[in-house]
């Protein structure tokens, strides 16, 4: 297609060079990623991939999201224009840009974003952007997971958009500042280390794209990128018929007595665009309140969960899409001082699964069964190997289930939904290397995938035991009380291994925690937290007789979870099918 | 008697390939259809075809062979297949899942698509057998090994009937006593079953990738182990002077009792020689940016070697399992002469990735295949002549092959057998450069700056078309193309890699007398390895490599270091290394932070020596003497027909030139200059295909 007016909206892009620079842009992205992993020093970032990269243009627009966690992704896109409007003309090269405050919508305080200007010839070209949850950013409790938090102010720091390095000059009075007030300080040096390397790397390889292909070239490939990202969301909105498509999630009681939350969506599509309104209750002093760049999020990731478009994934992607989060102070649309550190998963898997049900209306043969929920703990204590003080997110404890889906079972050990299957636990050796403990346990739960015609994936358990030392363990999440959504009829009989729990073990027994608790563990006691399973995929009862025999074979389903959740009696030692049993328990056809 | 020859054999899914080096200079190829049940009938045919062309017996060829090397697919094939063996897993205690947790991940590249399923367990959950005994990081025993719970699982795998079993347990690397104890009372249970070790098989930190390496292997290895025992059994039949030498997934040979334990080291045997024999066709014309495509019968293979180096993976997932051990990075897609063409639901032409194979083989061959495949398209484009395929062994049905074609192809879709059978050709080419820019510009390499080297016997047919697409203008086609794995392997070293674990700080307290030991420990036993196999202490050389990172860092950065004995001085010089490598890598490096050493790496290569290589005798140009007329060919999809020479390539000299649009027939492959393209015979036996101006 020829355009003679040289604007970038159709430009003239020979197809090997757009190959090529859009290869370039991943390859750009992905060594980002690659250098966050094996420099980082948290966990967290080497071990859990609890972070995400991405590339701007100097719109700003993305222009690239990698594979990296979903729920961060989405965030970037208000926030890199919160920044940019935020130093308006004070950008220079050689900056470095820092920020967490969700007001300037960033996602939780956690989750610390670098953005780094990269200029070509005195031209401003690309950002390259690092988002990464840091282990601790001071606060009351390690780990910055304060379920006693009523405001903002009691969770940890807030860092407004500030320059830790100003035209290429580190700016050691504010990096010290920001270090001053968190723990674990070498750690959180070295992770602040990682992400310049990773600007710095990203920044590297776009210069070498520049000098190959020039701006102008670079520029309109990433216009067709974008257009093409906007031509594919469409072509599938196109294909549900219009019309209006409500849906409703709810979320437990995690021990903030406001008793069970109702978020709502609607869903509007108009030919090849879509209008997506929320509608949460009012927001509650207590640490799951979303702001609007992580609501945003969450909204995107329900669509892209259901809409299965081939790449690229650029700002393109949501060209078609409108957003209302409804009136400000609501628990999706929060305000200061409402404390938010849970937000990336709690209330946000709650409202993604309220996108998922409204377009499971719309398109029932297209959804998928729900994922586990988050529902993990952090661990802190004092090492003694180094006599320094250590604290993690134990990313190994929030691996649930995955969803079934209309032609198979969920995953084994891939959620939470906020990250679809991007985490890595981590090995094991590792965190046995890195932290004073010992992991006992890290398996598959019995019974706990959810019962359909097709089996949501197991949800995992995680235990642990400090050497030499107390540990603190803090727990956070949800999905203890309510059951990870099936869909297309899926229903739960054995419900209980479904849920996820605390289990804590000392001298006098075992007890099981159901709610955010903090609690302190000594050698010789244990702590296991077990995950949820995904949702099941239609009626459970027409499930083949062979594939429950196989689960039962495999230890994934009892014999007692067979009748409860397939109607099939099985003889515990034979392992056959007691034909007339089934029949008199009669919930096979 | 002094050695004459090297004997190179490529076992392909489709093809063997036979390369016989005389190490005087001179290089001969040949090929014969493979036979996957037993892989020594292919070779006993190839044997009695080199043993007809040379006018010796076999025996007389083998005793005068210096080296038979064998580059096999068995391993691959079985865990493509899925056709290892049934097998059990000990493992620690609480951590029996492992392997099918793969820590909570999804792999890159399917993270929306709802309907991508999980990778098949080799050792399903109820033969993975949890067992009480604990390590800790720092070696010490935490709990004691429970031989009662061995003693219930062995017994269990024997009702099982299960072949090999994998003993994988927590810091086994740190204090391998667990694992060694549980071997041998397995042993004692059960007789004829292979065992092995993580500590063994891949003895570094990290459990995923050391257990999932170890069921790979106990997977693979009874599988390999008697192919390697037929083989070995055939050539010392026929008296070959040394053992035989596998080629491993490295890039470098093994001999047979190395091999038959360790099948994961073969995974990728057959392919990984390409870069080297591509490296050597492309140095005389200064190139060492090189990619290679070898097209066979039923699969394409694509490697990457820039500024001369061809990446090597470790820990690495592969064909969707963790692999730990070192190995050439390839690429395969399911497209081969043998490629199927058919139409499916939706009314759209598609070619692959299943394959006819060697049998029934395509349908113009006649023996029994029925489905058109690339081949026959080949044969109705032209391409191939009829009569003199494979130095005229097999002659070829164009009749059969434009009635399948016309069948299943053109007539489902309503157009000439001739547009049908250019499609298939295009369909097929399509697939192999999305494969080719998977392995290039996904990786941020620009193709236009490589030479594309042509091997397999179906790739010169494609190999100007593909660079066409690509925009590639430098075409390399060796006269070994067809056989340029087995040309590889013949001009490749032995080469083991040997790993140990030694984590230690190196700031304070670096214990440099440890390290040395370490590293002269595994040296001791790869030395000893490779003496008794015949080589000279000269022979040998040691190239040594450290992991290590800042202390708090989980993972490591690879650093090449001296072989000399470590003192202070040297110290310094690694970790001086260590902090530019972090910089050249991720941009910055922290000279004032601790370091720590984790893993370490000797590669230990015995060299071999290189057969001298034939050159062509220069002509003057006049190719006349080599054409043997002309015949219809179709170069697009215009229904154009044109009438195109074609040439003997054994007729050619050094300096003709071929202008497209031609055809160049040797005895092993057949090369299609396009119009446009030009095809130049070099004097170091190779093909340059340029594309005129």
């Amino acid at each position: 297609m020829s355009n003679r007016s040289g604007a970038t909206s159709d430009p003239v892009v020979d197809p090997i060079t757009l190959a090529v620079v859009r290869g370039a842009l991943e390859t750009t992205q992905r060594e980002m990623t690659m250098t966050l992993e094996k420099t980082g020093r948290s966990s967290v970032f080497n071990l859990a991939h609890d972070y995400s990269n991405a590339l701007f243009d100097h719109l700003p627009e993305m222009v690239l999201q990698g594979q990296d966690i979903p729920i961060h992704l989405g965030s970037l896109i208000p926030a890199m224009k919160a920044i940019v409007e935020y130093f308006g003309d004070d950008i220079h090269e050689g900056d470095v840009i820092y920020h967490n405050d969700p007001a300037y919508k960033g996602s939780h305080i956690l989750d610390c974003c670098m953005y780094k200007p990269v200029f070509y010839q005195g031209e401003l070209v690309f950002w390259t952007v690092c988002k990464g949850h840091l282990t601790d950013i001071g606060g009351p409790v390690p780990a910055g997971y304060n379920p006693d938090a009523t405001e903002i102010y009691a969770e940890g720091l807030r860092i407004s958009p500030v320059k830790l390095w100003d035209k290429g000059e580190r700016r050691e009075d504010v990096i010290n500042l920001l270090l001053t007030n968190m723990r674990a300080r070498r750690d959180q040096e070295g992770d602040l280390n990682a992400q310049f390397g990773t600007c710095s790397v990203g920044e590297r390889n776009l210069m070498a794209l520049l000098d190959k292909y020039g701006v102008k070239t670079v520029r309109d490939c990433i216009a067709e990128l974008k257009n093409m990202a906007d031509r594919h969301m469409r072509a599938l909105i196109s294909s549900i018929p219009d019309g209006v498509y409500s849906g409703e999630a709810h979320l437990e009681d995690a021990g903030h007595g406001f008793g069970i939350l109702t978020i709502k969506t609607e869903i509007e599509v108009v030919g090849d665009s879509v209008h997506i309104a929320v509608q949460s209750p009012p927001q509650v002093p207590y640490f799951i309140n979303s702001y609007e760049g992580n609501t945003m999020s969450g909204i995107y990731l329900g669509l892209m969960m259901f809409a299965e478009v081939p790449p690229p994934y650029n700002e393109g992607l949501y060209r078609c899409v409108t957003v209302d989060l409804g009136p400000k102070g609501t628990l999706c649309n929060a305000q200061e001082p409402a404390p938010h550190v849970n937000c990336t998963t709690t209330p946000m898997e709650t409202l993604t699964d309220a996108v998922r049900v409204a377009l499971e209306q719309a398109a029932p043969d297209r959804v998928a069964a729900s994922w586990g929920h988050a529902s993990g703990i952090n661990i802190t204590g004092k090492d003694n190997r180094s006599g320094e003080e250590y604290v993690t997110m134990v990313l190994a404890s929030v691996i649930s289930g995955a969803g079934a889906t209309k032609n198979m079972d969920g995953w084994h050990s891939c959620g939470p939904l906020s990250c679809f299957g991007a985490l890595s636990s981590g090995d094991v050796e590792l965190l046995e290397y890195s932290y004073p403990i010992i992991i006992h346990r890290y398996g598959l739960i019995q019974d706990s995938g959810g019962a359909g015609y097709y089996r949501g994936g197991s949800g995992t358990v995680w235990e642990v035991e400090p050497i030499d030392h107390e540990m603190t363990v803090i727990g956070f999440g949800e999905g203890r009380q309510l059951a990870t959504m099936g869909a297309v009829g899926a229903v739960n009989g054995l419900l209980e291994p479904k849920l996820g729990r605390l289990e804590v073990t000392r001298a006098d027994g075992k007890k099981d925690h159901r709610e955010n608790v903090i609690t302190t563990i000594k050698p010789g006691e244990r702590a296991a937290n077990y995950n949820p399973g995904g949702g099941g995929f239609g009626n459970p009862f027409e499930r083949p007789e062979k594939a429950v025999l196989l689960d039962i074979k495999n230890g994934l389903v009892t014999i007692m979870g067979a009748a409860e959740d397939y109607g099939l009696v099985v003889d515990p030692v034979s392992l056959v099918v007691d034909k007339a049993a089934t029949i008199k328990l009669g919930k096979r056809a | 008697m002094r050695s004459k020859y090297r004997l190179g054999i490529d076992a392909g899914g489709t093809f063997t390939d036979f390369v016989l080096a005389d190490l005087d200079g001179g290089v001969r190829l040949y090929k014969s259809p493979s036979t996957p049940e037993d892989g020594t009938r292919a070779i006993r045919a190839g044997l009695e075809q080199i043993s007809q062309d040379i006018n010796k017996s076999i025996e007389d060829i083998i005793a005068q062979c210096d080296l038979c090397i064998n580059g096999t697919t068995v391993a691959l094939n079985a865990l493509i297949e899925k056709k290892g063996v049934k097998m059990g897993l000990l493992c620690t205690s609480g951590h029996e899942d492992s392997i099918e947790i793969r820590l909570g991940h999804k792999e890159e590249g399917y993270r929306y698509d709802a309907s991508y399923p999980p990778a098949e367990m080799l050792v399903p959950r109820h033969l993975r057998r949890p067992i009480e005994g604990r390590i800790l990081s720092d070696g010490s025993e935490k709990i004691a090994l429970d031989e009662q719970a061995i003693r219930e699982a062995g017994q269990y795998f024997k009702e099982q009937n299960v072949e090999s079993v994998a003993i994988s347990f927590l810091w086994s690397v740190r204090d391998p006593s667990h694992e060694q104890r549980a071997k041998s009372i397995l042993e004692e249970m059960l007789p004829g079953v292979f065992i092995c070790t993580g500590s063994e098989v891949y003895p570094q930190v990290r459990e995923y990738t050391r257990t999932s390496t170890t069921v790979i292997n106990a997977y693979l290895s009874p599988v390999m182990a008697k192919y390697v025992e037929k083989i070995d059994d055939f050539f010392s039949g026929l008296g070959a002077k040394y053992p035989v030498r596998y080629f491993q997934s490295n890039g470098g040979l093994a001999i047979g009792s190395a091999m038959r334990g360790r099948a994961v080291n073969a995974i990728n045997s057959g392919p990984a020689s390409a870069p080297q024999a591509g490296l050597f066709s492309a140095a005389p014309f200064g190139v060492d940016n090189i990619i290679t495509v070898d097209m066979g019968g039923t699969s394409f293979d694509i490697t990457l070697t820039y500024e001369g180096q061809t990446n090597l993976n470790k820990n690495i997932d592969f064909l969707r399992y963790r692999i730990g051990v070192p190995m050439i990075q390839v690429e395969t897609l399911g497209a081969g002469g043998g490629s199927i063409a058919s139409v499916n639901e939706f009314g759209m032409l598609q070619v692959g990735p299943e394959s006819a194979g060697a049998t029934p083989g395509p349908v113009c061959y006649g023996k029994g295949g029925t489905k058109p495949t690339v081949t026959d398209a080949n044969l109705v484009l032209g391409y191939l002549n009829p009569d003199a395929v494979l130095g005229g062994t097999i002659s070829l049905d164009r009749k059969a092959a434009e009635d399948a074609i016309r069948e299943h192809v053109a007539d489902p879709l309503g157009i000439t057998v001739e547009k049908a059978a250019y499609g298939i050709s295009m369909i097929v080419n399509l697939n192999m450069v999305n494969g080719i820019r998977r392995v290039s510009i996904e990786r941020g390499y620009d193709p236009r700056d490589f030479a594309l080297v042509c091997a397999g016997g179906a790739a010169g047919m494609h190999i100007a078309a593909l660079a066409e697409e690509i925009g590639i203008k430098e075409v390399l086609v060796p006269k070994v193309a067809s056989g340029l794995c087995a040309f590889g392997q013949t001009i490749s070293d032995v080469k083991y890699n040997y790993l140990a674990t030694n984590p230690m700080r190196l700031d304070t307290g670096a214990d440099i007398n440890s390290l040395n030991e370490s590293f002269l420990n595994i040296e001791k036993q790869g030395r000893e390895n490779l003496l008794s196999d015949g080589f000279k202490e000269a022979d040998i050389t040691v190239a040594r490599s450290m992991e290590m990172r800042y202390v708090g860092q989980i993972h490591e950065c690879t650093v090449n270091i001296s072989s000399d004995k470590i003192d202070d001085k040297g110290l310094d010089k690694i970790l001086a290394d260590f902090h530019d490598r972090h910089k050249s890598l991720y941009s910055y490096a922290e000279p004032m932070n601790p370091v720590e050493l984790v893993n370490l790496e000797s590669t230990m290569t015995a060299h071999v020596a290189k057969p001298a290589q034939p050159k062509i005798v220069p002509g003057n140009g006049d190719c006349s003497a080599a054409l043997i007329g002309p015949r219809d060919m179709l170069f697009d999809d215009s229904g154009g027909w044109m009438n195109a020479p074609v040439y003997q390539g054994p007729l050619l000299k050094a300096g003709d030139c071929i202008q497209g649009p031609a055809l160049i027939e040797e005895p092993t492959m057949t090369l299609v200059v396009r119009p446009g393209w030009r095809a130049q015979l070099e004097e170091s036996n190779c093909y340059r295909l340029i594309q005129n101006e």
